[in-house]
């Protein structure tokens, strides 16, 4: 499928696979007199897992959301496959897999006709993919979403965000309502599989120690600044761990729940 | 803040005090404006409304159903679910199921009893017209009372709420309205509707117990094998070949049946009156009416639920994630409602085209139709009758999608400040119109005056309407949300179905009596354009926030 999509290490939508996949630059949002993101620069190249770790409220998921297009750039620039998410919605999130940390799906549909409705909007969608994945997150497809478990409503974002094998995930806490065996089986496992693949992924977290399972660069958020970036190897080198990193960067008072 | 009592006094006042004080402002000026305008004593009349009681009876109305919203909790619960719209975070509360319920309905009785009240009074005072001070204040009270307890009882199955709660208070205030109609004493009244509250509040009381206890009860098993038939087919895959077609899907989904459900649950009511009118073909005209304004007339009121931007969250105005992130174009969004409202419209109609005709039939009135008709045939021809019976159909049936899309740009803003500007616009004009009409109505020579300057009203409306529609169309090209082509041919269409309806009009109402470029300014006005094409802007700007 990837060789589907290069030709001449260029990607469909006109960006080189030696492009970031996400480039912010001097990035800043204000809600009202509240500044959660500060002039944030951000470089993410294409094949690895991203950690964006940092306490609630530093501006994680105001930073998804811009690369996602739900939110506008005020001062800055913010470009996915080298387009303005903004201007080209759908040519940026046909591309993108996302699972929102508000667990918003639909309550009226039933399991299959989320994944059939959600299907309709990726060409590249994988039938089997879908299936193994609905089977081994046990979601019963005739279940309306409504009467699922906050842990297989995750669940079940997290297949539709998946099947169509999506160039960059984007995973806004999906750790939360996930029981830890679970979350560690499950999250580190797709993860993985999808950094093989030479496929992006970002997710957010404030769980220090899953972040540290997973990402191969984790980048720290503290009052809409990047506090650090970079890859965890170096940050363990330094520091030892990452929650004695973040400690040192952002300190203690927004040190973020470290389970480890 | 050491009392329930105060502290459910202080979440009303606090969510809610705006309107209060609004309203109490209003009710000042009111008293002012009449003490120092009207003389006491002077005419005016309740029934049928008088332009100038309007101003009254507009905004107490809509304080009065505001108020029904509030109190029984209707502004934040899922009223179609089965489960009590009692909010979930204060069942669990330390206190005696008496005080949940018995709280919210003193607060609500009171204070809805105290707004009828204060309508009487000014009512009484300065121009004396002899409204009973007691009574309404208690009906007011009591409608209340049943719709917080209706609201609050769990239900088997899912929309039973709406239809029980409806049902029941449309009888409730039937019984009353059959009472007042047949003059029975203020005593025999008050013994009439004091004991609803207690009943009432009994009724609330074991609806929230069995809510508190998780006890919800479920038909749905005995009614499977029925709803299997009545559901539409299971989707195939090849059922959603586009993104397009299943953003169409989740739209109906989501919305389009509410319309024709709507009316399907009110027609059969208005279709009863057939049997009624067998012997009066005035009145069988005023029903016949009656059912067929009835979807352009819903279509308004369910068109709220069409331009909700957040479908799945009751009190949100922003766009939910899921939706905002499907990878389609705000414009192909837009297109789907669009599409939607079309297929609800036609829904709507093909159970008024069917049903209409069998009433008429069975209830026996059908000849005194197709006497009206024949009469007609025999003024202005067979062409022109059949030609009009179909344009007044066609003109129903797009004022109803009018009616479900034109207005959908504002919620779609996300905007509070926007959907709550524009209500309070809306009320102002529906009080502040009342006056000037019945001013109108009054002085010939203002009839006059309108009467002449009716083409230069319109022609005014109709360069605003351009405006706004160029400054739409240039933003949506600056903004690439549509292309150029899709403009171009949106325009041009637009511009055929104005030149269409135009000549419809022109051979209809051909007559020195209406010039033709009045016409064409009439066919200019009733075809959508601004509101329709600012959609996809308002879509844009909340997506992208």
């Amino acid at each position: 499928m990837e060789g589907e999509r290069i030709e001449n290490g260029t990607h469909a939508g006109g960006s080189s696979v030696y492009d970031p996949v996400i480039s912010v630059s001097r990035l800043t949002r204000r809600f009202d007199a509240k500044v959660a993101l500060d002039s944030v620069n951000l470089a993410l190249p294409r094949g690895a897992v991203y950690g964006l770790v940092g306490a609630n409220g530093a501006g994680k998921t105001t930073l998804i959301k811009h690369i996602l297009g739900l939110l506008r750039a005020e001062s800055g620039s913010v470009r996915v496959f080298g387009l303005d998410p903004v201007a080209d919605p759908v040519g940026v999130l046909s591309r993108i897999g996302y699972l929102s940390e508000e667990n918003d799906l639909p309550g009226w549909m039933r399991v299959d006709e989320l994944i059939r409705y959600s299907r309709a909007f990726h060409p590249g969608w994988d039938d089997r993919y879908a299936e193994d994945l609905r089977q081994s997150f046990a979601l019963d497809p005739a279940a309306k979403v409504k009467s699922l478990s906050k842990g297989q409503k995750a669940r079940a974002g997290l297949l539709i965000a998946l099947a169509y094998r999506p160039e960059l995930l984007a995973l806004d806490e999906p750790s939360s309502g996930l029981d830890p065996i679970v979350r560690r089986d499950i999250l580190g496992a797709v993860i993985r599989t999808i950094a093989d693949e030479g496929r992006t992924v970002l997710f957010s977290s404030h769980l220090l120690d899953e972040v540290e399972e997973v990402a191969d660069h984790v980048t720290m958020i503290s009052d809409g600044r990047i506090a650090l970036s970079a890859p965890l190897a170096a940050i363990r080198e330094s520091h030892g761990t990452l929650a004695k990193a973040f400690i040192a960067l952002v300190g203690r008072a927004a040190a973020p729940s470290a389970e480890s | 803040m050491r009392s329930p009592a105060l502290a459910f006094g202080w979440e009303f006042r606090k969510r809610h005090a705006w309107p209060v004080i609004a309203m109490a402002v209003f009710l000042l000026c009111l008293a002012v404006f009449r003490l120092v305008r009207y003389v006491p004593g002077e005419p005016i009349t309740v029934l049928p409304p008088d332009g100038r009681a309007a101003v009254v009876i507009a905004p107490l109305s809509w304080a009065f159903f505001y108020y029904l919203a509030v109190f029984s909790f209707g502004l934040s619960g899922n009223l179609g679910a089965r489960q009590s719209i009692y909010p979930a975070r204060m069942l669990s509360l330390p206190v005696k199921t008496a005080a949940l319920v018995g709280w919210p309905m003193l607060y609500g009785t009171m204070t809805v009893a105290a707004l009828v009240f204060a309508t009487a009074v000014l009512a009484r005072w300065p121009w004396k017209i002899d409204v009973p001070l007691v009574g309404p204040p208690l009906f007011a009270a009591a409608f209340l009372a049943w719709t917080q307890a209706l609201m609050w009882m769990p239900y088997g199955l899912p929309a039973a709420r709406p239809i029980v709660t409806v049902l029941w208070l449309a009888v409730f205030d039937a019984a009353v309205l059959l009472a007042a109609h047949y003059k029975v004493s203020e005593p025999v009244m008050l013994a009439i509707l004091a004991p609803q509250i207690p009943l009432a509040y009994l009724v609330a009381r074991y609806a929230v117990a069995r809510a508190r206890r998780g006890d919800v009860p479920d038909w749905r098993p005995r009614f499977m094998r029925t709803a299997a038939v009545a559901a539409p087919p299971p989707l195939s895959p090849a059922g959603i070949a586009s993104p397009a077609r299943a953003q169409f899907w989740f739209e109906w989904r989501r919305q389009g049946r509410t319309l024709p459900t709507l009316v399907g649950i009110v027609l059969p009511f208005e279709l009863a009156l057939f049997w009624i009118a067998r012997d009066a073909p005035g009145l069988l005209l005023e029903l016949l009416l009656l059912a067929l304004i009835t979807p352009p007339l819903l279509a308004a009121f369910t068109a709220s639920t069409v331009s909700k931007a957040n479908p799945d969250a009751r009190d949100a105005y922003a766009m939910s994630p899921f939706i905002a992130t499907r990878p389609l174009s705000s414009a192909d969004l837009i297109a789907a409602k669009l599409t939607m409202a079309i297929w609800s419209t036609l829904a709507t109609w093909l159970l008024l085209v069917v049903a209409v005709p069998l009433a008429l039939i069975w209830s026996g009135t059908w000849p005194m139709v197709e006497q009206r008709a024949s009469r007609l045939v025999a003024i202005v021809g067979m062409s022109r009758t059949v030609v009009f019976a179909l344009l007044v159909l066609a003109g129903l049936m797009a004022a109803t999608w009018k009616q479900l899309v034109q207005s959908m740009y504002i919620g779609l803003t996300g905007r509070e400040w926007i959907s709550k500007l524009t209500a309070i616009v809306a009320l102002a004009f529906i009080i502040f119109i009342g006056p000037v009409v019945q001013w109108v109505v009054d002085h010939n020579s203002a009839r006059a005056l309108l009467w002449s300057s009716l083409p230069a009203i319109f022609a005014v409306l109709v360069a605003c309407k351009m405006l706004a529609s160029a400054l739409v169309a240039a933003r949506l090209a600056r903004s690439e949300l549509l292309s150029d082509r899709t403009l171009v041919t949106g325009a041009a269409a637009w511009v055929a179905v104005v030149f269409t309806l135009y000549g419809v009009l022109a051979w209809l109402v051909s007559g020195p009596l209406i010039p033709r470029f009045v016409l064409v300014l009439l066919a200019i006005l009733a075809v959508p354009l601004a509101r329709v094409s600012a959609a996809p802007l308002a879509l844009a700007w909340n997506r992208h926030r």
